[in-house]
């Protein structure tokens, strides 16, 4: 039994032409088990910035809320909204805190800069390791499924709602393909001036 | 999981096969047959059920070689049993053995691991039954009609498939009767959907 794999879950992140997409599961599971459909692993850090923590999920809440800790005091010195890429150094910060006990999850982040809007994507293992790029980071138990889509799906400068198609298609065909997730998806659109949110209709086994 | 009714079974199954998490097949037969009016509903290693069933086959066919008749159900299922119980250390196979002769009329036989052979009126097997035990005892009745058993099995699958991750895909049915054998095959949106959280 693997500690990543107990509860399940995957969470993807695409770069986009001046935009950036985020998504997710809402499988909630002990092992074989389903226990709900509405566990969001994304959550929102500010206007234009999106974390999504799959793995253990334990680790999913508590990770959520130290880090929002983090961002509303650096938010209160600092006086000003914080770039994706600091919020990426906070995470790799606080996981890597815990070397030798870790968090059991593979976080993802996802944003636009706040002053310039320029997107940005990273993912980071159990303890740190920040991998910036430029196409698309995965996370998760259907992580080698999700990678096959992306690398067969994911093209450059896609607009909003192609990469919406993108992003959503990656994920449930992945997710299909693995025991522990699915059961709905969520999707986050970040844009400049706006977020769009969407729930797909997806699989319920 | 497999129900008795007057005039034959209806057997129904899931259709995923995992190799821990990966789901390998999202389409599989789980439904074999064993003889003309018989078949299996396999749980357990694929290797095993698949193996044992095509034992048992050869046994029936060349059984109705020499006695010029179909094989009884129940002759299926001890020979599904005898060697699940032979062979049950080294076996992980949960095997529901259902069929339709002229001697009985529609049987269900449930040989579960460990290889005790047992008539019911209704059997459920493989991880997903755990969850609707409750469903199934709460929702029988003896004296059902075929197109009954067959919302029966569809509703049983539907709720077991939503909540075992082992369980998915598409839900297969058979229906064996005198006249023969019908397959059907239940697909997307056609699988009844209860409360989803």
């Amino acid at each position: 039994m693997s500690i990543m794999s107990y509860n399940g879950g995957d969470v993807i992140a695409m770069m986009g032409k001046n935009c950036v997409a985020i998504a997710c599961d809402r499988r909630f599971g002990i092992q074989a088990q389903t226990v709900s459909t509405d566990f969001d692993k994304i959550f929102e850090m500010g206007p234009k910035l999106f974390v999504g923590l799959p793995g253990l999920a334990t680790d999913t809440q508590t990770v959520a809320q130290r880090l929002k800790f983090r961002l509303n005091l650096y938010t209160l010195r600092e006086n000003r909204a914080m770039k994706p890429k600091t919020f990426m150094s906070v995470v790799s910060n606080l996981l890597y805190e815990k070397r030798f006990g870790p968090y059991f999850i593979e976080p993802v982040v996802a944003g636009l800069d706040p002053k310039t809007n320029e997107p940005f994507i990273c993912s980071l293992d159990l303890i740190g390791c920040p991998m910036v790029t430029d196409d698309f980071v995965v996370s998760g138990t259907a992580s080698e499924q999700m990678y096959g889509m992306c690398e067969s799906l994911w093209q450059p400068d896609l607009g909003p709602d192609d990469l919406f198609e993108t992003i959503s298609q990656a994920l449930m065909n992945a997710v299909d393909r693995d025991a522990t997730s699915g059961w709905g998806a969520k999707v986050y659109v970040i844009e400049a001036d706006k977020v769009t949110i969407k729930t797909l209709k997806a699989r319920m086994d | 999981m497999a129900v008795e009714f007057d005039g034959g079974v209806v057997v129904g199954a899931d259709s995923r096969t995992t190799t821990g998490s990966y789901i390998a097949n999202r389409v599989t037969d789980k439904l074999t047959k064993v003889a003309d009016y018989i078949y299996c509903c396999r749980s357990g290693s694929a290797a095993d059920t698949q193996a044992v069933s095509d034992i048992v086959s050869y046994h029936l066919d060349f059984l109705q070689s020499e006695t010029q008749e179909p094989p009884l159900v129940r002759t299926a299922a001890h020979l599904f049993k005898g060697m699940c119980y032979q062979y049950r250390d080294q076996l992980s196979a949960g095997i529901i053995c259902a069929g339709w002769d002229k001697k009985d009329g529609g049987q269900v036989y449930s040989i579960p691991i460990g290889g005790m052979c047992v008539q019911q009126p209704f059997a459920i097997g493989g991880s997903g039954s755990t969850y609707i035990y409750g469903y199934v005892d709460s929702v029988f009745k003896t004296g059902m009609t075929q197109e009954e058993c067959m919302k029966f099995v569809t509703n049983s699958l539907a709720l077991a498939m939503m909540r075992d991750g082992s369980s998915g895909g598409v839900i297969r049915l058979a229906i064996i009767t005198q006249k023969g054998v019908e397959r059907k095959v239940i697909v997307g949106s056609d699988i009844p959907r209860f409360y989803e959280g």
